[in-house]
């Protein structure tokens, strides 16, 4: 009796050494990838932006704070972090309110609906690179949009090389080219809120108005949250627009942070400037991202 | 009163029916707002798209003349002849088939055995180690750029093959997905081959895999999308031209031959025919996992 419970004992115990060391063995792989490209390389992005690395020369030593003090006197640099956040002030809202717009339109659409989807779904499977060569052209001071704003007796500006309207042109448009992905996200939202809420407030006598604000505002707020913040921390970090389709002019007024990023790690080799500024960079996207998330998730909406 | 009963009984019937037409003009009018608005803004959608479709079957000659005719004067393969000759849209054609294919193949194979464990094995610090790897989908691009490819470049990969796909090798978000799968498969079949003496790559093979086929083509589908539109990666990584995956080639294209638009229209086309190719294949896997990520993630 206690030699067969101390054999089942040793048996049990064996199983368990034998869980851990396949468990182990079965995640290294992925294990020694995320190790190295992200935990690592955190470590590695520290240093170096404490140090004058470059690949362009065998020695470097640590410089102390030197590459943050140089990035916090860089005047090009604050201009691309007002740049960015002029970006991302008029991208997100006019990302969340064209493509919630556009699943509460086509929520209604009971045929055609797939079809509708698949169109608007084109320009996220889009690669950004081919979107922006598209655009280029529209927005040349003879393109596209100008000669639709003829139409309505507007002559429209010579759009990438003012440095006033640069940034709306690339605004708007990767506003078109994400209402599509972002219209997905709400329409699976509205499709999970149950229809007896509606049915209700029917028998109620509300209005459409009423209804939205009242049952569907506050039953989206998941979606919402998620649209919301994953879209700030994109927006931070916009990059292919501005370098295919300006190069961050005219007169810098497309430089975007990660284009600061860029432009100082490798193109001028200066690449602790730029780990100093990427990491500016996180500070300023995770205090949006906490600041947000505390705001969404205290106020009770309902 | 049976008169005055019947007059009204009449009056209501016909206020119903002037209420129920009423709603249904409503509706209809409704309704019809409803697909015009889509039909308006799909057509602004589609409408850049077929701009470089058609334009990229222009001669030089009738696009210069006359860039928005919504039809070409002849069809003409002259902008795509010179996309391939001038432009090597081919070669970085090729090049961003075999990035994706290798990220592909490596990311499923590697996230997969980690979601595996995690989701069946209790191995012992088996949820640290998941948080572990969550937390590194925390990390904004833009802080990992210049490190990675300071380690890509210790290593001796900078300008290689290799360095472009190295750091995409596993995902955490690809590990995530692919748990949350295997949790939700009964387990009976699993513990009947374990009691058989299956091994664990076994079982992960002949029988997890198979059931996760849906969650498998959903990741793969994510993947693929996301290696062929990287840009900024490759950018940095690479110097030789011929290694260029599409990205980065249309870009320079598009340096080389400002003048030439429908070559690097033809090159477009041919730099996205894939993607979209893709998408209307795999299109129910595609919005299945946004919705699952956007929803629960």
């Amino acid at each position: 009796m206690t030699t067969d419970s101390a054999t089942k004992r040793r048996r049990l115990r064996g199983q368990v050494f034998r869980d851990t060391v396949s468990g182990y063995l079965l995640i290294s792989p992925a294990a020694l990838f995320l190790l190295v490209f992200s935990f690592v390389a955190i470590v590695v992005s520290l240093v170096i932006s404490f140090s004058d690395w470059s690949p362009l020369r065998d020695e470097w030593s640590l410089v102390g704070i030197d590459n943050y003090k140089r990035a916090f006197e860089n005047e090009r640099f604050w201009k691309s972090f007002r740049n960015t956040g002029q970006y991302v002030v008029f991208l997100v809202p006019g990302v969340v309110i064209t493509s919630l717009g556009l699943a509460l339109i086509g929520n209604h659409a009971r045929k055609l609906r797939s079809v509708f989807r698949t169109l608007f779904f084109i320009p996220v499977i889009t690669p950004g690179v081919v979107v922006a060569l598209i655009w280029i052209w529209m927005f040349r001071a003879d393109g596209g949009v100008n000669e639709l704003l003829q139409y309505f007796g507007v002559s429209g500006p010579n759009w990438l090389l003012s440095a006033f309207w640069a940034m709306p042109a690339i605004i708007i448009m990767t506003i078109w080219s994400l209402i599509g992905y972002y219209m997905i996200i709400f329409l699976a939202g509205l499709a999970d809120i149950p229809e007896v809420f509606y049915e209700a407030a029917k028998v109620d006598g509300a209005n459409r108005l009423q209804t939205f604000r009242h049952i569907t505002l506050p039953l989206l707020r998941n979606p919402l949250i998620f649209v919301v913040v994953t879209l700030v921390i994109a927006a931070w970090q916009v990059f292919t627009q501005m370098f295919v389709m300006t190069q961050g002019g005219p007169a810098s007024a497309t430089e975007s942070v990660q284009w600061s990023i860029f432009f100082n790690g490798f193109q001028r080799f200066d690449m602790g400037l730029a780990a100093a500024m990427s990491w500016i960079l996180f500070a300023v996207i995770f205090i949006f991202t906490a600041t947000q998330l505390k705001l969404f998730l205290s106020r009770q909406l309902y | 009163m049976a008169v005055l009963q019947k007059a009204t009984r009449h009056e209501m019937e016909a206020t119903a029916r002037r209420s129920r037409v009423q709603a249904l003009v409503m509706d209809t009018s409704f309704m019809a707002l409803v697909y015009g608005v889509l039909i308006i803004l799909a057509v602004v959608t589609v409408l850049p798209y077929y701009w470089m479709v058609i334009n990229s079957f222009k001669t030089i000659d009738n696009f210069y003349t006359d860039p928005y005719s919504l039809w070409p004067e002849t069809w003409s393969l002259e902008a795509y002849l010179n996309a391939v000759g001038i432009g090597r849209v081919t070669v970085y054609l090729r090049n961003s088939f075999a990035y994706s294919a290798v990220v592909l193949v490596a990311q499923l194979l590697i996230n997969s055995l980690a979601a595996y464990a995690f989701a069946r094995i209790q191995f012992k610090g088996n949820n640290v180690v998941f948080l572990a790897f969550l937390t590194t989908m925390m990390l904004p691009g833009s802080v990992t750029l210049i490190p990675t490819y300071v380690l890509v470049y210790s290593m001796g990969l900078a300008n290689t093959f290799t360095g472009v796909v190295i750091p995409s090798f596993a995902g955490a978000f690809g590990v995530f997905l692919l748990r949350q799968f295997f949790l939700n498969i009964p387990s009976e079949l699993e513990d009947a081959a374990l009691i058989d003496g299956a091994g664990r790559l076994r079982i992960y093979w002949q029988i997890i895999i198979p059931l996760a086929k849906p969650a498998m083509i959903t990741l793969g589908v994510f993947i693929v999308l996301a290696e062929w539109q990287s840009f900024i990666w490759p950018l940095v990584v690479l110097t030789d031209y011929e290694k260029y995956p599409i990205t980065v080639g249309l870009n320079l294209f598009k340096d080389e031959q400002r003048v030439f638009w429908p070559y690097i229209l033809a090159g477009s086309v041919i730099g996205s025919a894939p993607l979209i190719g893709i998408f209307l294949i795999s299109q129910k896997f595609l919005i299945g996992g946004i919705t699952l990520s956007g929803l629960k993630g």
